[in-house]
């Protein structure tokens, strides 16, 4: 029947989850995607973007698009790796500054 | 293979006439990814090492095309990023080469296999701008495919002028072009309101979009004649037809050079009667075309786009950005804004309408506006809110009784004291019109009058409900006919009951920016006429060489005739022996840049 869950049990990596929400006008399109993805690659570690249940790591531009994030969407950060708080926190701020649009 | 004059049609998208030879952009595509199975891995290395070249090579060009951008093309700068973005992109980089080291798959099939997966995902997106995207990714995969292949890259900087065709042009390829390079566009996708067609039209080279099999029929090298006035193109043409094409050409360049004359003078008729030609637009950045072409204001600014390209309502922020800034780039001249002209069934899925028999006679337009009161609301204060920054008109479309005019008065009315609560700026007297697109509105206009500060005839609405023709229907296309005598008298009784109140009458619609309709129109008495920018100097040009009484003497005539056989062939004889050189070259100029 239904698969347990399994849980993270590596304790050595961090784990960052963190509450996104796509904010700008006009959604996770073109631009900001690339964005994204080009800050997630700076980073040591995986990034993941979950918008329910389904995930894009947050370096693939094509992933990022495919989610299909209008304004106002929900996404979970999943951030794992050395770097993950930094990680985390340098998207987070992204998102937040509606990738500059006015 | 004899291909002497063979002639290939398509849909004429940018007037004008070319003799040249053609340069094929599509062909390396044609060229299907093969199979094979590495066995070595020596040659899984080669294979590897192969792809890698070529993504280098590929990147290398972008960044040259990019640097190479012509200055008004520099914000299209980054569609080629983004290409350079996903030529490194995981779903494609990786992917070809896990497919390469783990499935022994040659570089072209593993670049294939890669590349479906990456259009599979594509398919579920629902935001109409990211599925568009799959274009760059295309082409990103379209030119790693055609370097593996061997082939020259995508690349126009040819010595000499040329005829591109190619099955579809993307936007970053098109922004590539300068009128110094190519003569003309032919594609096998695309129609009237194409990319191709709108990029041709404003670089004023000819194009021919539509054709089928084109890149299939055309061969780099071809000699070709491209008339953008019939669609026509001629491969391999003898001398008699390339000399009558030249003489057509040369022709038509004069008539084109006296037409664009006027598009920067009044539209006046000869005997001095002042007229208004307007554009019609849907972006914020048509109105640059209109102001390029001489358009004396906005007669008809289409707001549906915002309402359709997300799923979310646009905020009155939104709404309120847009228009102002179509506003403040018409300054002084005047924005005509239609109130949204939707129907239900095409409408936001958040509001779950169910699909309706017959649409064309459903909920939409000011009847859905006035059922969905909230969303009207919003559209309503954004115009106010706008009619600050400049001369704004608002039109309420598919008007079918006072009760509807006079309830949309009241909300506006509300609107007005809200934006005088929260002290926001807007113009009090901002005309309102109604537009005339119902016969019951023709019938009780004399009415209508009361209640609005002008008319505006939406004669593509008014002709199919008058007539009750689906122009769209093959079957009866043919009826659709906007000079039928029923339709001559409906403009007619309009513009008496606007006469009669003293309220200026408007027209927008196909018929108003057609050469061939508008003699009569001025002669009806409908003197402010809204048209796709484009089809602007035309107008104007009739306008500044005919009187005022000639226009009249033609309406009057026009609408004793019975039938609209006698009306068509009547007016045909009469603009005939007053504008040849309009009658051959005119409509087709006007006429294909249609609604």
């Amino acid at each position: 029947m239904s698969k347990l869950a399994v849980s993270h049990k590596k304790s050595k990596i961090p784990v960052v989850e963190k509450e996104i929400w796509v904010e700008n006008r006009l959604g996770l399109h073109a631009r900001p995607a690339a964005q994204v993805a080009l800050l997630a690659q700076k980073f040591d570690g995986d990034v993941i973007l979950e918008k329910d249940g389904t995930r894009a790591n947050a370096r693939d531009l094509l992933a990022l698009l495919a989610l299909d994030c209008p304004q106002g969407t929900r996404l979970v950060l999943r951030a794992t790796g050395p770097q993950a708080q930094e990680a985390a926190v340098a998207l987070f701020s992204l998102f937040a500054s509606k990738f500059g649009e006015k | 293979m004899t291909r002497k004059n063979l002639v290939l049609e398509g849909i004429p998208a940018s007037p004008g006439i070319v003799l040249g030879r053609a340069k094929v952009l599509a062909e390396k595509v044609e060229a299907q990814p093969y199979y094979c199975l590495l066995y070595s891995p020596e040659e899984i290395n080669d294979e590897m090492g192969r792809f890698l070249k070529a993504v280098e090579q590929a990147e290398a060009d972008l960044i040259v095309l990019k640097e190479s951008l012509s200055p008004e093309y520099q914000e299209h700068a980054h569609l080629l990023d983004l290409q350079i973005l996903v030529l490194k992109e995981r779903m494609i980089f990786q992917e070809t080469q896990r497919l390469i080291r783990e499935e022994r798959y040659n570089a072209e099939w593993a670049l294939f296999q890669a590349w479906q997966k990456v259009r599979e995902l594509f398919k579920g997106i629902g935001d109409p701008y990211i599925k568009g995207r799959i274009q760059d990714v295309e082409e990103v995969y379209r030119r790693l495919q055609s370097i593996l292949a061997g082939k020259e890259a995508l690349s126009l900087s040819s010595q000499e002028p040329v005829v591109i065709v190619a099955r579809d042009l993307s936007p970053a390829e098109a922004t590539q072009m300068t009128s110094s390079q190519v003569l003309g566009f032919i594609t096998e996708r695309g129609g009237r309101t194409s990319h191709t067609a709108i990029i041709a039209q404003s670089l004023e080279i000819p194009a021919v979009v539509g054709v089928d099999f084109a890149t299939r029929e055309i061969a780099t090298g071809d000699a070709l004649i491209l008339d953008g006035l019939t669609g026509r193109i001629i491969l391999e043409p003898d001398e008699e037809l390339s000399h009558s094409y030249r003489a057509r050409k040369e022709e038509f360049e004069v008539f084109k050079g006296e037409v664009a004359q006027s598009s920067s003078l009044p539209a006046t008729t000869m005997d001095e009667y002042p007229t208004q030609i307007l554009a019609n637009i849907e972006l914020p950045e048509e109105v640059e075309l209109g102001l390029k072409y001489g358009a004396d204001g906005v007669g008809l600014y289409r707001t549906e786009f915002l309402y359709l390209r997300q799923r979310h309502l646009p905020t009155e922020e939104e709404l309120f950005q847009d228009y102002r800034r179509v506003v403040e780039a018409m300054q002084p001249k005047v924005v005509t804004i239609r109130t949204l002209d939707i129907g239900g069934d095409k409408f936001l899925s958040a509001l779950e309408y169910a699909p309706e028999m017959n649409p064309a006679l459903g909920l939409r337009a000011i009847r859905f506006c006035l059922k969905e009161v909230n969303i009207f609301r919003t559209q309503l204060k954004a115009i106010l809110r706008a009619s600050a920054h400049g001369r704004v008109r608002v039109m309420f479309p598919l008007i079918s009784s006072v009760r509807e005019i006079k309830d949309a008065r009241q909300l506006l009315e509300g609107v007005k004291q809200d934006l005088e609560r929260e002290g926001l700026p807007f113009d009090p007297r901002m005309p309102v019109g109604a537009m005339i697109e119902v016969p019951a509105a023709v019938t009780l206009a004399h009415l209508l009058a009361q209640h609005a500060d002008f008319f505006s005839i939406g004669t593509n609405d008014l002709i199919q409900y008058a007539l009750a023709i689906d122009r769209v229907n093959k079957q009866v296309a043919d009826m659709y006919q906007p000079l039928h005598p029923a339709v001559m008298l409906m403009i007619r009784e309009v513009v008496h009951a606007a006469r009669v109140a003293r309220i200026p009458v408007a027209m927008c619609g196909e018929m108003a920016g057609d050469p061939l309709y508008i003699p009569v129109l001025l002669g009806l008495g409908v003197a402010e006429l809204s048209m796709n920018a484009v089809a602007i100097p035309m107008a104007k040009h009739i306008i500044r060489m005919i009187t005022i009484e000639e226009a009249r003497k033609i309406a009057r005539h026009a609408l004793r005739l019975v039938t609209v056989e006698e009306v068509n062939d009547y007016v045909d004889q009469e603009i005939n022996r007053r504008f040849p050189e309009i009658f051959r070259f005119g409509r087709t100029m006007a006429a294909n840049h249609a609604i």
